[in-house]
């Protein structure tokens, strides 16, 4: 769960998020990303504990998460009970970035402790114990998000959306996307390029005749399976065709733009 | 004996002077759904539809052999205008049917790249338009290059060589040539000199210009390079003059082969004609307007419509005839998309309720099929799910168990969690309309013994049935439309009511007649959704999906205005569904209900049965 020190992993900013988040850091606030899936912001944030050096403590959220879950629990051993830190907890303890995935799946309860440490009193109380804890300085807890998913049911609540700093991340411009292509994979700059075009072309489908579009990550799988030499168009069909349609005449639409890309 | 040679000798003829293929011919039916996607994707305006383009006489030369044969005088252009991409309904240009399926996708793929280049209509310089379009289009889609090298090579072969052309048509075959092998080398199409030479060979691979909206049916396309003679109607006279104008707020001294080669022009010279388009505008629907839209009811476009109809339903019943209306019109909004603005107050909706509505049981003949859809209804159980640490359920909460254990070792005793799991359905708390086109379209034949109608009908008995097992609230109407002023919606059943026998007496009582102003309906309907108090919404439109009356709601605006009606219900928390039984309105229905917001049901008799099922799958996961 902690991220490797030193070597920081690869990562392409949009503008000035790499500033924003350390200031965040810095002055100990809070911090929500939102966006679609796939557009770099676990990576992001992987990216930003490398940098800061402090450990990441990743939890993905789910329907069925509650507070205990990300506090902690008694566990039972040799006729004796003892305390388990949950992920948020440890991180509190001993500092570092809790990252909290998906923050809106998580039941409703899990916000009783997230709301003391995302404000300024920054205190994690576990009843349990009986303690109180006092986050350190390098202490710092991210959110993330997609609104895409989020059904109505689902929503943040003001009082917890309002307590971080945000930061939007969408679908890279094409030479950014391109960048995090080659950076990723090493692929050479026209297949980069042209994979950013066929993303771009699948974009413009949202909506209409598409639910999900091409992420960069789809597009990151395209590039893996051609630079390892695989057949352009086959690669592109299993990475992001499939992927994303199951509509027969869709599919056959979506390969021939790839093959208006690629050619043959 | 004779007349048996003549026979023979008729079915050699045509079949030797063939130079299509019509045993590798390609069908747009069969691909015009991937068409479309392709399209939108490399750049198309999603509001566009495809469409079949109909029959022109080109007029150009022919073999000898085809002429003896009467084949190839006419051909089905590709042409693209704001409101539609007109592509042939079948291509057999080519032996193999591979290579006429690709150009289906050169046409739609050129459509979408380059479309706003080529949405004009100037004869002379198309050749310019298309050699600029293919050029834009192999830029920004290289991998498209082999295939439109080997069309060009198999459409080459395909042509009647220049040597054997009078000198005049000789030099346009020449340039047309040049400029398929090449483009942007051609700067013109050199002209004909004699009077009788005969105009260009069809070039399948370029985009025409666009025959004018409202076409008699025989009139000639203005072709390209023809002589622009002075009979045309006054309209397109009108539309001919506004390209005129356009032409010159050029900017002077650049012609568009100028233009055309700096690439960072190439956006700036689409605008133009982006922007030179929007000024047409008719926003006072004439008499004269209206029955132009009427004439092209009858022009074969692949709208199967029947002209005498609608003409003879024009005339209203007489009030005492037709249904009562229901307290005074509604006023309601309507989108024009052209300057994006919502024109206030446009519409008067009308609500009305049968006249002549005996009440009725459910007819004997439904009875068993409303039996079992009960059945099954009432025991499609809302979802359930296991619910943690509940205070009681069924089973232990293995999980919640130790750890209130370990609590309790530890000495913390203050657990208020609960140590069991629960089967809880989750509340359903759903509300939905039925919204039901009765427009004119709904008498057409859906099979030998039913009418569209009649299906609606049923439909409505059955579903009825399955819904009141569900314990959902729901309500259904109907619309149809003359007109702006006179939006008729109908009240069938509405929330408050049971579905008893007057609402059975008034599904009973629905005919089909006037038009489909879409956008109205489904504005009412969201207001009265909106005075349903439920968590789920849910507008389930019956319809052919095509908006049309016979004002301006027609084509590209009532196709705005619906999807724009559609984005309101959303906003409201509505989802919006339709339910369609024409194949012939897929073009457009993904632009105005999204990927998974609509379904088209092939055979209309298996309405009653789908409509239920597709309720089940709707709100299966409330
Ligand atoms: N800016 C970027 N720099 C480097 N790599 C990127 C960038 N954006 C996207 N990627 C690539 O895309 C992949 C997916 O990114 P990531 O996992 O961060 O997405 P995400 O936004 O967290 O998606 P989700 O919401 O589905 O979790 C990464 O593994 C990486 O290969
Ligand atoms: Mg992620």
């Amino acid at each position: 769960m902690t991220a490797q020190q030193n070597d920081l992993p690869f990562y392409e900013p949009a503008g000035n998020e790499i500033d924003l988040f350390e200031h965040a850091h810095r002055n100990h606030l809070p911090v929500l990303i939102k966006g679609p899936t796939g557009v770099g912001k676990t990576r992001f944030v992987a990216y930003m504990a490398a940098k800061l050096n402090l450990p990441l403590y990743t939890v993905a959220c789910h329907d069925d998460l509650t507070a205990a879950d990300l506090v902690g629990r008694h566990l039972i051993g040799d006729g004796a009970t003892y305390w388990s830190d949950g992920p948020l907890t440890r991180a509190v303890r001993e500092g570092g970035i809790c990252y909290l995935d998906e923050v809106v799946e998580a039941r409703k309860d899990t916000t009783v402790v997230i709301h003391p440490l995302a404000d300024h009193r920054r205190v994690l109380p576990i009843d349990r114990t009986g303690e109180v804890l006092h986050a350190p300085d390098n202490f710092m807890l991210v959110v993330s998000y997609n609104p895409g998913y989020q059904n109505f049911l689902k929503g943040m609540k003001p009082s917890t959306r309002q307590r971080f700093l945000a930061l939007r991340f969408d679908f890279p411009d094409a030479a950014r996307e391109e960048a995090v292509l080659i950076g990723e994979t090493g692929c050479d700059e026209m297949t980069a390029k042209r994979l950013v075009s066929i993303g771009r072309s699948l974009r413009a489908l949202k909506d209409v005749d598409l639910e999900e579009v091409a992420s960069t990550r789809l597009l990151v799988y395209a590039a893996i399976l051609i630079r390892d030499g695989m057949d352009t168009v086959e690669a592109c069909r299993a990475s992001l065709v499939e992927a994303l349609t199951d509509d027969l005449e869709v599919a056959a639409a979506l390969d021939e733009v790839v093959l208006a890309t690629f050619g043959r | 004996m004779e007349e048996w040679i003549g026979g023979i000798w008729d079915r050699w003829i045509t079949q030797t002077a063939r130079r299509d293929h019509p045993e590798a011919a390609v069908h747009l039916k069969d691909i015009e759904k991937t068409i479309g996607v392709l399209f939108r994707a490399l750049g198309g305006d999603a509001g566009l539809r495809v469409a079949a383009a109909a029959d022109t006489t080109h007029g150009a030369r022919r073999r000898l052999l085809e002429r003896i044969a009467g084949v190839h005088e006419r051909t089905a252009h590709a042409a693209l205008d704001m409101e539609t991409l007109r592509l042939p309904p079948r291509i057999a240009v080519f032996p193999a049917p591979t290579f006429n399926r690709d150009l289906y996708i050169w046409l739609a793929a050129v459509a979408g790249s380059a479309g706003p280049a080529l949405a004009g209509k100037y004869a002379g310089e198309w050749i310019v338009r298309n050699q600029f379009a293919a050029w834009v289009t192999l830029q920004r889609y290289p991998g498209l290059m082999p295939r439109y090298r080997r069309l060009v090579d198999a459409l080459l072969a395909e042509r009647i060589a220049p040597e054997k052309l009078p000198e005049d048509e000789a030099a346009q075959e020449r340039a047309v040539r040049q400029a398929l092998v090449e483009p942007g080398t051609v700067t013109e199409l050199p002209p004909l000199t004699r009077h009788k030479a005969k105009p260009l060979q069809p070039v399948p691979l370029w985009l025409y210009p666009a025959p004018p909206s409202v076409a008699a049916p025989r009139k000639k396309d203005p072709q390209p390079g023809e002589a622009e003679d002075n009979e045309q109607p006054k309209e397109q006279q009108a539309e001919n003059k506004r390209y005129q104008a356009n032409r010159d707020e050029l900017p002077e001294n650049e012609s568009p082969m100028i233009l055309m080669w700096r690439a960072e022009s190439i956006f700036s010279w689409a605008e133009y004609l982006r922007v030179n388009r929007a000024l047409d505008e008719d926003e006072n629907p004439d008499a004269g307007r209206a029955a132009e839209s009427l004439d092209q009811l009858t022009v074969a476009d692949g709208e199967q419509r029947v002209a005498s109809k609608v003409r003879f339903d024009l005339d209203l019943p007489s009030a005492a005839a037709d249904d009562l209306l229901v307290g005074p019109g509604i006023p309601l909004p309507e989108w024009d998309w052209k300057r994006r603005v919502m024109k206030p107050d446009f519409c008067r909706l009308q609500t009305m309720v049968a006249r002549e509505a005996e009440p009725q049981p459910l007819p004997e003949r439904l009875r068993r099929h409303a039996r079992k859809l009960k059945n099954q209804f009432a025991a499609l159980a809302p979802v359930r799910r296991w619910q943690k640490a509940q205070p009681e359920g069924t089973e232990i909460d293995v999980d919640a168990c130790v750890r209130i254990y370990a609590d309790r070792l530890a000495g913390w005793h203050f657990s208020g969690a609960g140590a069991y799991l629960n089967h809880r359905p989750t509340e359903r708390d759903l509300a939905c309309l039925v919204l039901a086109d009765l427009s004119l379209s709904t008498d057409a034949h859906a099979n030998d013994e039913q009418r569209v109608i009649d299906v609606i009908r049923d439909s409505l008995m059955l579903f009825g049935e399955a819904l009141s097992a569900t314990g959902d609230q729901f309500g259904f109407y109907g619309f149809s439309s003359l007109k702006r002023n006179f939006v008729r919606f109908h009240e069938i059943k509405p929330f408050d009511r049971p579905l008893d026998a007057v609402a059975r007496g008034r599904i009973a009582a629905l005919k089909p007649g006037y038009y489909t102003r879409i956008g109205a309906a489904v504005r009412r309907s969201i207001q009265l959704l909106e005075m349903v108090p439920a968590n789920r919404r849910l507008m389930i439109i019956l319809s052919d999906g095509k908006p049309h009356d016979i004002d301006l709601y027609e084509g590209r605006y009532g196709i705005e205005d619906t999807r724009m009606a559609l984005i309101e219900a959303r906003e409201a928390g509505i989802k919006p569904f339709c339910v369609t039984i024409d194949r012939e309105g897929a073009g457009y229905l993904p632009h105005l209900f999204g990927p998974a917001g609509y379904t088209i049901v092939r055979k209309p008799e298996d309405l009653p049965d789908r409509l239920p099922l597709l309720y089940a799958q709707l709100t299966g996961n409330a």
